[in-house]
């Protein structure tokens, strides 16, 4: 030790007076080192015992412990040993920091046993409702129980009775004997969601969660108390009794009701979305995600375009899809010949869809400017919400700078057809600002869209193809910072739509172009070069892994193999799409 | 020496004159001609397929081609919970299901270190034995049945059915019994069965008795089985033979002796050997090892005590469903049981049992969650089949369905 290999003192020097000896210097300077299990952990001073055991790979259970919450230490599960606990008691791991030099432990019996006795209590008044409750498949009290409990009950008293199906407020319902008053809702709701919208009320075990009298919990951030909610407590009004969670798999998606573009988990089984979770990034969402981006995941399953139509809403009649796109190649090449064609597209629509689409358009149809449509501007907030409620404006950008096309606004389209110039619109999305304009566009003498949904433009096309949207689809979106995210297609496209790149391909090889792609990461492959440097260092295929599901891992929906949703990427590569349409429909 | 007095050494004495010629012996000159035996024919069990090449009668070479039964066994089992998977064991040897069922059970808790209790240990022999008598009576029976001999196979069918009879009364079903459980048994014996029992084994014995009085000294049965396929002891462990046509040759091995399990230490019985591993010795093994079995089971149920049928946890055993409808704990149990699966440690295990064919092997991986990783069978009549062709080659053709039913090959359990 260094203190040791000092030179003596000077003799000459008073003796000290007698005190409690000087703590050791740190092991790692800066740092403290513990040992937690019998594993040495070296963290920055201040990081909590259950972070610092997470590090080593030691789980510590715990309820009411968030780590981007205030600690309320109040669920009791994380107790554990640790050597500088005053009188040997067991101290909460999410609260106490790791001192240097400290023992803790986290298995040894009295820990059990404590873990024991507190899922004893929390279960003590809990309902008998796993078979009716929303959370059961993804519930922190079944994990904990059969990971530390696991014995019989030993009540021989009736429940307290509590509010069972108390509405809190638009999104959020509370099943208040479920309840474990962990608070966690109560931290975020003052904390993060800045509302204080929740509270305890009562005591002791009358106590329980609820809103201010008259006042609802009416937050814009309100769906993520039911995400925390480590129990069945918190239930969200849209997503309650539809479904059970281990039927459902989850794609790594990203939420498209704004330029945000919060990462998310798309739940789906079989061909239908059934609700967004926010996926973790730091960089971006952090874990949540507003509610009304919570609930955009509806026109995935509502209103879609399904099949080829030739012919204005009304009059329009389903045809096959080649003929269409045959159809629609034709007007388009006969107005570009003639200097009339105006393009429009959707910055809702994904990168790969926006190269394709810009490709056919230079190139093809000899574009020089294109039009650019997309949802009005909705609310904004200084948390997560932007006005541009469009995921992917910024890569539209890119695009159009990318292929030296010019960009106008959707509203100078529909005045070039009112005046005439322009009368052939191809429109790679239909999502246009107000439906004024987009009847306005779809006074067009030819009007080919491209739609994941039916809408005002829609209605007026001369020839309709249907689109696939995110959830059926891999692609890009840019969000308004410049960060491109990517999305993984959760299942294959619903009846005959395809990507608005597969049409625009389409479109491109009527037009007599070699255009093909089997997937979209072909897609990027061959055109993602042209974007330069504009990506940064965003790589196609370095999608986050989210490693293993908690709780139920369930055999991937509507298939039979048991393949989850990842594992389908066995299938090779270069398999068509059509092979893999084919093969979705079997399976 | 005796001389005849010349002093010449007697003169050697002539080799026996050859019969002299007959017509029925005269060489019929033959064409080489091959053709397909099944895979549904009547004397193939299932579905097999034999490819035959023939010198007149002779057999000179045979294939044998299987794949008409594919059950996707070992890929199934990666889809559904540990506890799931005892139905799909049910189908291998589907006439000793619980055999299966705890030879898969005994795999899965050598994985845990689970040991389960007294009384399902006995349980689990009780009725192992039970369904090796019904096994044996089979084969038994059809090796009559292919030889002409309908009676044998309809006494055996007869009293197989009444062990059924037994069976059923226990688990519910005369075939799928689904017996076993991770942790021990699904359901204790009823009451009075332990008597009924004892009754179906002496119909049993006297049964066993009347077939072995009608085959043993049968000249037919002996012309068509005695020297019929044989196999000497070293050949067959190169096949991988195990189970009763491995001891026919004459080697003592028997997984319950061997490397005793569950109760089998503690109960006395003999392991029956042949010395000319041919189909007729492949035939009295079983039929001894009837005797063993009922012995066997006999003595479990003199020895077993009441107790516990399962082991008392939650991790492993469903709660009393007293507990799943009226308490959070016991729901939450049977929940996580059901939907998630029993979990098993991250590892490998290999468990082997005695099954009426020979060693039945479950192999199995877990990577800790609630379904196998990975499961491996070893199917003991896999070996047998391998031998076959080696068995019949240079024989009569005629001679292919006594030797192929002695090997008792179960499309279920080969066919994974």
């Amino acid at each position: 030790m260094a203190e040791e290999n000092k030179p003596a003192a000077p003799a000459a020097a008073p003796p000290k007076p007698a005190g409690p000896p000087a703590p050791p210097p740190p092991k790692n300077p800066g740092f403290v080192t513990a040992s937690i299990d019998g594993k040495e952990v070296v963290v920055k001073p201040g990081t909590t015992v259950i972070e610092a055991a997470k590090s080593v790979g030691i789980d510590i259970p715990f309820y009411c412990y968030h780590k981007r919450l205030s600690i309320a230490a109040n669920c009791r599960m994380c107790l554990v040993e640790m050597s500088n606990a005053p009188m040997g008691k067991l101290m909460p791991g999410c609260q106490m920091a790791v001192a240097e030099g400290v023992t803790v432990k986290t298995d040894t019996p009295r820990v059990k046993d404590q873990q024991r006795a507190v899922l004893e209590f929390l279960l003590l008044n809990h309902p008998v409702d796993c078979a009716i409750c929303d959370q059961a498949g993804e519930c922190k009290l079944q994990d904990y129980y059969m990971k530390f409990d696991r014995q019989p009950s030993r009540l021989d008293m009736p429940k307290v009775k509590k509010g069972k199906r108390v509405a809190l407020g638009p999104l959020v319902v509370i099943d208040q004997e479920r309840c474990i008053l962990c608070t966690r809702c109560v931290r975020f709701m003052r904390e993060v969601a800045k509302a204080p919208q929740l509270g305890v009320a009562e005591r002791g075990n009358e106590s329980f969660i609820t809103t201010f009298p008259g006042q609802p919990l009416d937050s814009k951030y309100s769906g993520n108390v039911v995400d925390i909610c480590p129990v069945g407590a918190l239930t969200s009004t849209d997503f309650r009794f539809r479904g059970r969670v281990w039927f459902m798999s989850s794609a790594r998606s990203v939420c498209t009701g704004c330029a945000r573009g919060c990462n998310t988990f798309l739940d789906y089984l079989n061909d239908t979305t059934y609700r967004y979770r926010p996926r973790e990034n730091d960089a971006v969402n952090q874990e949540w995600m507003c509610d009304d981006g919570r609930l955009t995941y509806k026109p995935l399953n509502q209103g879609r375009v399904l099949h080829a139509r030739e012919g204005r809403a009304g009059q329009g009649a389903q045809v096959a899809q080649p003929a269409a796109v045959a159809r629609a190649a034709k007007a388009l090449d006969r107005h570009a010949k003639a200097g009339t064609l105006g393009i429009l597209l959707s910055p809702t629509a994904s990168l790969e869809d926006l190269l394709v689409a810009a490709t056919v358009a230079k190139d093809l149809l000899g574009a020089k400017e294109v039009f650019v449509g997309g949802r009005a501007d909705g609310w904004q907030d200084d948390f997560l919400k932007r006005a541009d409620q469009n995921p992917n404006r910024k890569g539209l950008e890119l695009v159009a700078q990318a292929f030296g096309l010019a960009v106008r606004p959707a509203a100078d389209l529909a005045a070039a057809v009112a005046a005439g110039t322009v009368k052939g619109v191809w429109a790679v999305g239909a999502e246009t600002p107000d439906a004024a304009l987009a009847s306005k566009i779809a006074a067009a003498q030819d009007l080919v869209v491209q739609a994941t949904n039916e809408g005002p433009l829609s209605a007026g096309a001369t020839v309709l193809l249907p689109a696939a949207p995110h959830s059926e689809m891999d692609g890009t979106f840019v969000q308004f910072e410049g960060k491109a995210q990517r999305f993984e297609m959760a299942y294959f496209p619903r009846g005959d739509a395809r990507p608005h790149w597969a049409l625009a391909a389409a479109v491109g090889a009527s037009l007599g172009a070699k255009l093909a792609f089997a997937s979209g990461r072909e897609v990027f492959a061959a055109l993602g070069p042209k974007l330069g440097t504009a990506l940064g260092d965003f790589k196609w295929d370095a999608l986050a892994s989210i490693g293993r599901r908690f709780g139920i891992v369930p055999l991937a929906a509507g298939t039979v193999d048991g393949r989850l949703a990842p594992n389908r990427d066995r299938m090779p590569n270069e398999t068509g799409e059509d092979y893999r349409r084919a093969i979705a429909r079997t399976s | 020496m005796a001389s005849n007095g010349h002093g010449h050494p007697p003169a050697p004495k002539a080799p026996p004159a050859p019969p002299p010629p007959s017509a029925l012996d005269a060489p019929i000159p033959s064409k080489r001609m091959v053709f397909n035996m099944g895979p549904s024919h009547p004397a193939t069990h299932g579905v097999t397929k034999f490819i035959v090449e023939l010198d007149g009668e002779m057999v000179t070479d045979a294939k044998i081609e299987i794949g008409y039964l594919h059950r996707g066994f070992e890929k199934s089992c990666e889809n559904v919970t540990w506890t799931q998977v005892f139905p799909y064991t049910d189908r291998l040897n589907y006439v000793s299901s619980i055999v299966n069922n705890v030879g898969y059970a005994l795999a899965v808790e050598k994985l845990i270190k689970l040991d389960v209790p007294e009384r399902a240990k006995y349980l689990r022999v009780i009725t192992s034995e039970l369904h090796r008598i019904c096994d044996h009576l089979t084969v038994v029976g059809a090796t009559g049945l292919e030889l002409g001999a309908m009676t044998v196979v309809i006494f055996a069918v007869e009293v197989r059915d009444l062990v059924w009879d037994r069976l059923t009364e226990l688990c519910g079903a005369r075939l799928t019994s689904n017996y076993c459980r991770i942790g021990g048994v699904a359901r204790d014996i009823p009451d009075g069965w332990i008597e009924k029992t004892l009754k179906t084994l002496d119909r049993v014995a006297a049964m066993r008795d009347e077939i072995a009085a009608l085959l043993n000294r049968n000249r037919i049965f002996l012309d068509r089985t005695r020297g019929v396929g044989p196999i000497s002891g070293a050949d067959a462990i190169d096949f991988g033979w195990t189970g009763p046509c491995l001891r026919a040759t004459g080697v003592p091995y028997d997984v319950r002796k061997a490397s005793p399990y569950l109760v089998y230490d503690r109960l006395d019985f003999d392991v029956p050997v042949g010395s000319n591993g041919d189909t007729f010795d492949r035939y009295l093994v079983r039929l001894e090892e009837l005797r063993q079995s009922d012995r066997i089971v006999r003595q479990a149920l003199k020895q077993m005590e009441p107790g516990e049928i399962i082991v008392q946890d939650f991790r492993y055993a469903l709660p009393p469903k007293p507990l799943v409808y009226g308490t959070i704990e016991g729901v939450m149990a049977h929940f996580k049981q059901i939907m998630e699966g029993i979990k098993v440690p991250a590892g490998e295990a290999y468990s082997y049992t005695e099954a009426p064919n020979g060693e039945l092997g479950f192999y199995l991986v877990s990577d800790g969650g609630g379904r196998p990783y990975k499961i491996g069978l070893r199917a003991p009549v896999w070996g047998m089949l391998t031998a076959l062709p080696h068995m019949v080659k240079g024989r009569l053709f005629a001679d292919l369905v006594p030797v192929y039913d002695s090997i008792n090959y179960i499309a279920g359990e080969v066919e994974q």
